[in-house]
């Protein structure tokens, strides 16, 4: 006896809501930073050991293996490590604003962080050049307070 | 420890966008029994398994034990390995370690991607959850890209930043991206398990739009189904059992701190700084006797998602001075019949079944060296020494695996 085996599969659909997971943070360096932000402020934490300036900060050193909580204020100015220009969406649908975002190192951090670069023809981008922050009229504690980046 | 050697690959008997007309066990089991067919073994010939895919990709959990039968795994040591993008290399690795410790003398690999059952940005967002989740909690604008953050075009935007810090570098023009793209989808062309098989030019590649720059669509890779299998075995056991072998001479993995999105904690590596993956290859060559791989090493078998990183991993594993990888694809030493010919499969950038992605890489290199390659992209000269490598993780985890013509070892 032999089945008769169909040209396709069947398919159902099925969704996996990973809205419903509970992520549990510890968001000590994060709090210090939106923290400080309110401020117009940017800090970040220091290892005493290696010196290295992470923003924002671990409560370990991630090269020394050691707790650390000394604060340090570090700069609004930074430089441009790396940078792309968002062209399309994550789905591959082209955006019609293109968006220029670079990873940036703050004066006085060793992290980088992801910032919006504005006012600027990403043409001329270069890794290298210098940025600053520019902040919300208002800030709140939060991540947006840091409205945008422009080159200086 | 002893020597191991690969002795059989089977694939699925093809690498496509869709496959409607099987289900995730009956596709596995295509490559299983391909490569019992090609090895002339019996499931009776194997002493334990080790099973490869990506976490979440098709939202199922242990399908290695739901599919145990179709593996032919039912009575025999098993285990499941998720590793990311390298999984397909940790699988392989895995059983080269169960084998090379001398507690089994036969192992079979298995590794899969069947993505289109899945969703690989829901994938890939799992990863990235408690990050995204703890940035949006503090007020970031997560996909609108106003001020901080921002991390649009998913994994090709992460990967933007690398191609470009990669170009800054080398001193290397876009052009070469799509020039390296060109190259890897001919070569994909001749391969009958690749995904896209189309002869391409610069210019078909130029074609594309760009994602984020400088990434075009033309530089990044398909999303695949298909699976790959490779059987080891001990020296004793090649000799009883195998008419061809490829030897493992070398491997290493590393990792160094996520290399993207490392928001929570402050992010202190360049993307295109890559460090695990000079430390992996170090200890892959030194194991495999090999001093100067850009000597010794014969042909080379990079990961790469996108199309940049075959020229990265080029120079990040010592296959060429730092900024030399695009002037050797100028030069024709690249190609098939080059001095070292990169990808001559097309690349997991052709096809990325991604649990067999890492696989795929030191299975090539097996067939090139035993000279069993199907379709036309059989490497000319003769493959002494060959290289293949997997990346993945938070962009910063490398596994290597250095094959031979022969056992070959240093101080490892
Ligand atoms: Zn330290």
């Amino acid at each position: 006896m032999t089945f008769e085996m169909g040209e396709e599969t069947r398919e159902v659909q099925g969704t996996w809501d990973i809205s419903t997971y509970k992520y549990l943070i510890d968001g000590a360096g994060m709090k210090l930073l939106v923290d400080s932000m309110k401020e117009k402020k940017i800090r970040g934490i220091k290892c005493p050991q290696c010196e290295t300036v992470y923003v924002p900060g671990p409560t370990f050193c991630r090269k020394c293996y050691i707790d650390i909580d000394e604060v340090v204020e570090i700069g609004e100015t930074g430089v441009v490590m790396s940078y792309a220009v968002e062209m399309a969406d994550v789905r591959g649908n082209p955006l019609e604003e293109f968006r220029l975002t670079a990873m940036i190192k703050l004066d006085g951090a060793d992290t980088w962080i992801i910032g919006t670069i504005s006012g600027m023809d990403w043409h001329d981008a270069r890794i290298g050049m210098r940025v600053k922050a520019f902040w919300v009229d208002e800030p709140v504690g939060s991540l947006a307070d840091i409205d945008r980046f422009e080159a200086i | 420890m002893r020597n191991v050697g690969i002795i059989g690959v089977g694939y699925t008997p093809v690498f496509v966008s869709k496959r409607k007309d099987v289900n995730i066990p009956e596709m596995i089991s295509e490559a299983v029994d391909a490569a019992f067919r090609n090895t002339k073994l019996t499931p009776d010939d194997i002493d334990a398994i080790t099973f490869g895919n990506m976490q979440t990709f098709e939202g199922v959990n242990m399908p290695h034990l739901w599919a145990a039968d179709h593996m032919r795994a039912l009575d025999k040591p098993y285990m499941r390995i998720a590793t990311g993008g390298t999984t397909g290399m940790s699988t392989l690795h895995s059983a080269y370690y169960h084998v090379a410790s001398g507690l089994h003398d036969v192992v079979m690999a298995i590794t899969w991607e069947k993505q289109s059952e899945g969703d690989s940005q829901v994938g890939l967002s799992g990863i990235v959850m408690p990050e995204a989740m703890v940035m949006v909690q503090h007020g970031m604008d997560l996909f609108g890209g106003k001020g901080m953050g921002a991390m649009g075009g998913g994994s090709t935007g992460a990967a933007a930043y690398q191609a470009m810090s990669y170009l800054h570098h080398s001193g290397a023009d876009p052009e070469h991206i799509d020039k390296m793209a060109a190259l890897e989808r001919s070569n994909a062309a001749l391969n009958p398990y690749a995904h896209l098989r189309k002869k391409t030019t610069v210019a078909d590649i130029q074609a594309t739009p760009f994602v984020s720059w400088p990434l075009r669509f033309g530089h990044t890779c398909p999303t695949s189904d298909g699976a790959t299998v490779a059987i080891v075995a001990s020296e004793e056991m090649v000799e009883k059992l195998a008419d061809s072998v490829a030897w493992i001479n070398g491997v290493g993995c590393a990792t160094s701190d996520p290399a993207t999105v490392n928001f929570i904690e402050g992010q202190i590596t360049d993307p295109a700084e890559q460090e695990p993956a000079r430390m992996a290859s170090s200890k892959a060559y030194a194991m495999a006797g090999i001093k100067d791989p850009s000597k010794e090493i014969d042909m080379a078998e990079m990961y790469n998602g996108f199309a940049h990183q075959s020229l990265m991993w080029l120079e990040k594993l010592g296959l060429c001075k730092e900024g030399e990888a695009h002037k050797m694809l100028d030069a024709g030493a690249l190609n098939i019949d080059g001095e070292l010919p990169t990808n001559a499969s097309g690349g997991v950038f052709s096809t990325n079944a991604i649990g067999a992605s890492a696989m795929n890489r030191p299975t090539e290199c097996a067939l090139q060296i035993m000279r069993k390659i199907e379709g036309g992209h059989q490497i000319p000269k003769k493959i002494k020494n060959a290289v293949s490598h997997g990346w993945g993780g938070m962009f910063q985890y490398v596994t290597v695996t250095v094959l031979g013509d022969e056992p070959r070892h240093g101080q490892g």
